[in-house]
C-alpha cells in the first residue's frame, strides 16, 4: 500500500535497485521523494546480484523498475545484461526500465533498451516526474516572474534620531541652496524631455530644441552634434546588429535557470553589464539571468559623466562602457524580461539630471544618484553635482525611481564614518523630496579596512559592522556593492569567484535587500569580461547560499565595536557640516572626505553653476 | 565555418605547465594560444608551484564592437 499521502496523484509501483556494491543515496533520496506523493516503493539493498533483482522486481509486479550504477567500469555490458534478464522475465510487459546514476548517460541507456536515463545533475524530482507521467524539466529549473520592489515595506524613518535631525537639517540646507541654482545639466535634462514628447512630430519645435541643446554640449559630444562626426572608438549600431538583438529577446521570456542556481530566485542579485556594444551586452544580459541574476545594471564609458551632453541614436563603443543614448537603452530594454531589474546608472557626471530622464523614458526600474561620491572620487564638480544631484532626485521622485546612493568613495580611501555621513545625507535629501533612495555602503576590503586593520583577521567584521550600523540609523534597504569583494579578488577565478560570492552570501545574511556582484574577471585587467567569468560568479554565488543556507554566517565581537565606531565618526562628521551651515562648502572642504584620505574635489564642470533668474 | 567562430567572446584554457619559473611559463603559454591559432591571446593568470605554473590563457575571438559570426552560422 501507499507509504505516503494521497494527493489525488495516481500511486505507482517502484522498485529501486542499486546495481553498485554500496552506492544507494540517489535512491534513496529518490524513496523519499516518490514516499511523500503516496507511491508504493520498495528499495532492494545493494549487492544483489541481477538475477536477484529480477526474481524480487517479479514478485513486486512493478510499473517501474529504476536501477542505479555510481560505478562506470563496464556499465554498457551490465545495463545491456539488465535488459535481456527484464525482458526473459516477462517484466517489460508492465514495467518500464530506468537507468540512473553518477556513471549514466541517458542516450547510452536509451540506445541499450531502457525506457528511460537519467544523468548524474538530474535532481531525485525528475525521476518522480517521470513516474508520474509529466514533463520532467530534466535539466532547468523555475524563473521567479514578479519583479522585486526593493523598497517594500521600509519607512525611511532615522531610528537614531540624532543623527536623524542632524541629516535632515542639512538636507534641507542642501535643497534650499539647489532651489536658487540651475546649470547645463539640468536644462538639458528639461530639453530632453521636450525634445522626446516632440520627436515624432514634423513640428518645427524638435529641430529648434536640438539646437538649443547642442549649444550646451561640449567636447566630442558637441562636434556630433554640429558636423556629425562618430566620437572615438565608436561607431552606429547597425540595423542588422538591432535586427539580431531583437530576435535574441524574441524568446527572452522564455529563459530559464538552470536548477542548480535556482537559489538565486529568491535573492536579488545584481551584475553589471556594459562591454560597449549592445548586441554583446544583449547576449551577457540573457546568459546572466539564465544563470540567475535577478538585476542588471547599465555601465556607461567613463567619458560620459566627463562632457556635456548625451548622444542620440544607437551606438557601438569599441572600449568599456555602453554608450548611453535613448535608442541603445530601447534597443537594450527589449530584453529586459519579467521579473529582471533594470538599473541606468546617474551618479557622477555632467549628465545626471538627463540620465535620469533617459533612465525614466526607457522603462528602467531603478537609477543611482550619488553627489558625495561623484564629486570627491568620480570627477564632478561639487557645487555643480551637488545641483544637478538634487535635480536628478526631483526627477526620480516624479517618475517614481529609486536609486541607489552608492560610497564608493571609500575606494579611492575615505574612511566609512565619512562615506557614510555623506551618504545619508544625500539619502535624507533624497526622501525629503520624495524619493526611495537605497544605501549601498562599499562591502570589500576597502582602504580603510587594511589601513586600520579592520580586515586584518577577516573579511566579516567590518561589512556586518557596516550593515549594523546602517540598519540601526534608519529604516531603509540597504544594497551593497557594487560590486561586492572589491579589492579582495585576485585574477585566479577561484579565488575570485569564492571571493565574491563569501561577500554575497555575508551581505544577504546580514539584511541586504539586493547585492551587486563582479565576475571572475574583476581583477583582470586586460580585456573585455568573458561570458565565461560572468557565469562563473554567479555558480559561485548559488553555491555559497546552497551552503549557508539559514545557517548564518558569525561575527565576532569586533562587529559590535566597529560599529560603534562608525556611528561616532558619522555623528561627528555630521555635527562640522551642520555647524558649517554650507553642505557644498563641507565637500570642498573635505569634512566628508579630504586629500589626506585620498578624495578631491572635481573639477568637471566646475564654475557652470548659475544662480536662477 | 570554424567552431571558433560560434565562440560568444573569448576562450579560457586552464592548464599547468612543466617549467622554471613564470616568465616562462608566461611565455610558453603564450606560445601554446598561437600554435593553437588565437591571434588575440593573453594571460589571464599564472602562478608558479612546484613544478610549474598553474596558467589560465585567454584567446579573444571576437571583442566589443567586432563583426561576430555566431549570430547566423551553420557550423
Amino acid at each position: 500500500m501507499a507509504q505516503g499521502r494521497s494527493n489525488g496523484i495516481t500511486p505507482r509501483k517502484v522498485v529501486l535497485a542499486p546495481l553498485d556494491p554500496v552506492h544507494d543515496v540517489g535512491l534513496k533520496l529518490i524513496r523519499r521523494k516518490l514516499l511523500e506523493r503516496g507511491h508504493h516503493v520498495a528499495l532492494l539493498p545493494p549487492d544483489l546480484s541481477m538475477e536477484e533483482i529480477v526474481a524480487r522486481a517479479k514478485a513486486e509486479d512493478p510499473d517501474f523498475i529504476m536501477i542505479s550504477r555510481a560505478l562506470s567500469y563496464g556499465i554498457s555490458e551490465l545495463l545491456a545484461k539488465f535488459v535481456d534478464l527484464c525482458d526473459a522475465a516477462g517484466l517489460r510487459e508492465r514495467a518500464k526500465l530506468v537507468a540512473g546514476g553518477l556513471s549514466m548517460k541517458p542516450v547510452i541507456a536509451q540506445e541499450l533498451g531502457f525506457d528511460a536515463g537519467f544523468g548524474p545533475d538530474t535532481p531525485a524530482e525528475a525521476a518522480v516526474a517521470y513516474v508520474e507521467g509529466h514533463e520532467p524539466g530534466l535539466s532547468t529549473g523555475g524563473r521567479r516572474r514578479e519583479k522585486a520592489d526593493l523598497t517594500a515595506g521600509f519607512t525611511y524613518k532615522f531610528r537614531d534620531a540624532e543623527i536623524g535631525s542632524l541629516c535632515t537639517t542639512i538636507a534641507r540646507q542642501l535643497i534650499d541652496w539647489a532651489s536658487k541654482r540651475t546649470s547645463s545639466g539640468v536644462e538639458r535634462a528639461h530639453l530632453r524631455i521636450e525634445m522626446e514628447s516632440q520627436r515624432d512630430s514634423n513640428t518645427a519645435l524638435y529641430p529648434r530644441l536640438r539646437d538649443e541643446y547642442a549649444a550646451l554640449t561640449s567636447g566630442e559630444i558637441r562636434e556630433w552634434y554640429l558636423t556629425g562626426k562618430p566620437v572615438s572608438h565608436t561607431r552606429p549600431v547597425t540595423e542588422k546588429e538591432a535586427g539580431y538583438i531583437r530576435s535574441l529577446w524574441e524568446n527572452a521570456d522564455k529563459i530559464e535557470i538552470p536548477r542548480s542556481q535556482e537559489i538565486l530566485n529568491e535573492r536579488n542579485v545584481f551584475v553589471q553589464y556594459g562591454t560597449g556594444c549592445p548586441v554583446m551586452d544583449a547576449y551577457h544580459i540573457s546568459l546572466s539571468v539564465a544563470w540567475g541574476a535577478r538585476g542588471v545594471v547599465h555601465f556607461d564609458p567613463s567619458w560620459g559623466a566627463r562632457n556635456e551632453g548625451l548622444l542620440e541614436q544607437a551606438w557601438s563603443h569599441e572600449h568599456d562602457g555602453t554608450v548611453l543614448t535613448l535608442d541603445n537603452l530601447r534597443l537594450i530594454r527589449g530584453g529586459i524580461i519579467p521579473g529582471i531589474l533594470w538599473q541606468v546608472r546617474a551618479h557622477r557626471g555632467l549628465n545626471t539630471p538627463e540620465t535620469v530622464v533617459l533612465a525614466h523614458l526607457s522603462g528602467a526600474d531603478l537609477t543611482k544618484i550619488n553627489i558625495v561620491y561623484g564629486s570627491l572620487a568620480a570627477g564632478a564638480d561639487p557645487e555643480r553635482l551637488a545641483v544637478d544631484g538634487v535635480e536628478a532626485m526631483k526627477l526620480a521622485a516624479k517618475y517614481n525611481l529609486p536609486y541607489d546612493v552608492v560610497t564608493n568613495e571609500e575606494l579611492a580611501g575615505v574612511p566609512a564614518f565619512k562615506a557614510f555621513a555623506g551618504m545619508l545625507i544625500v539619502a535624507a535629501a533624497g526622501v525629503l523630496l520624495g524619493g526611495r533612495p537605497l544605501l549601498q555602503p562599499l562591502f570589500a576590503n576597502s582602504p580603510e579596512g587594511m589601513i586600520v586593520g579592520y580586515t586584518e583577521d577577516n573579511f566579516i567584521d567590518f561589512n556586518v559592522a557596516k550593515m549594523k550600523v546602517l540598519s540601526s540609523i534608519i529604516d531603509a534597504p540597504i544594497w551593497p556593492g557594487a560590486p561586492v569583494g572589491f579589492l579582495t579578488q585576485t585574477q585566479d577565478r577561484c579565488q575570485s569567484s569564492v571571493m565574491t560570492a563569501l561577500h554575497a552570501a555575508l551581505a544577504l545574511d546580514s539584511g541586504a535587500t539586493a547585492v551587486t556582484i563582479a565576475s571572475s574577471d574583476e581583477a583582470y585587467a586586460g580585456g573585455p569580461i568573458t561570458a565565461p567569468a560572468r557565469v562563473d560568479s554567479l555558480k559561485a554565488a548559488a553555491a555559497a547560499l546552497r551552503f549557508f543556507g539559514q545557517g548564518g554566517i558569525r561575527p565576532t565581537p569586533e562587529a559590535d565595536r566597529i560599529a560603534e565606531k562608525i556611528r561616532e565618526g558619522i555623528l561627528e562628521v555630521l555635527k562640522k557640516v551642520a555647524a558649517r551651515g554650507d553642505f557644498v562648502a563641507s565637500l570642498y572642504e573635505g569634512d566628508l572626505g579630504d586629500r589626506e584620505d585620498g578624495a578631491y574635489p572635481g573639477r568637471s564642470g566646475k564654475g557652470t553653476v548659475t544662480l536662477k533668474r | 565555418m570554424s567552431v571558433r567562430h560560434r565562440i560568444l567572446d573569448g576562450c579560457d584554457l586552464e592548464t599547468f605547465i612543466v617549467c622554471k619559473d613564470v616568465e616562462e611559463g608566461k611565455t610558453l603559454g603564450l606560445r601554446l594560444m598561437a600554435e593553437l591559432g588565437f591571434e588575440d591571446a593573453d594571460v589571464v593568470f599564472c602562478e608558479m608551484g612546484g613544478p610549474g605554473v598553474r596558467i589560465r590563457l585567454r584567446g579573444y575571438v571576437y571583442r566589443p564592437s567586432a563583426d561576430y559570426q555566431w549570430y547566423d552560422l551553420e557550423v
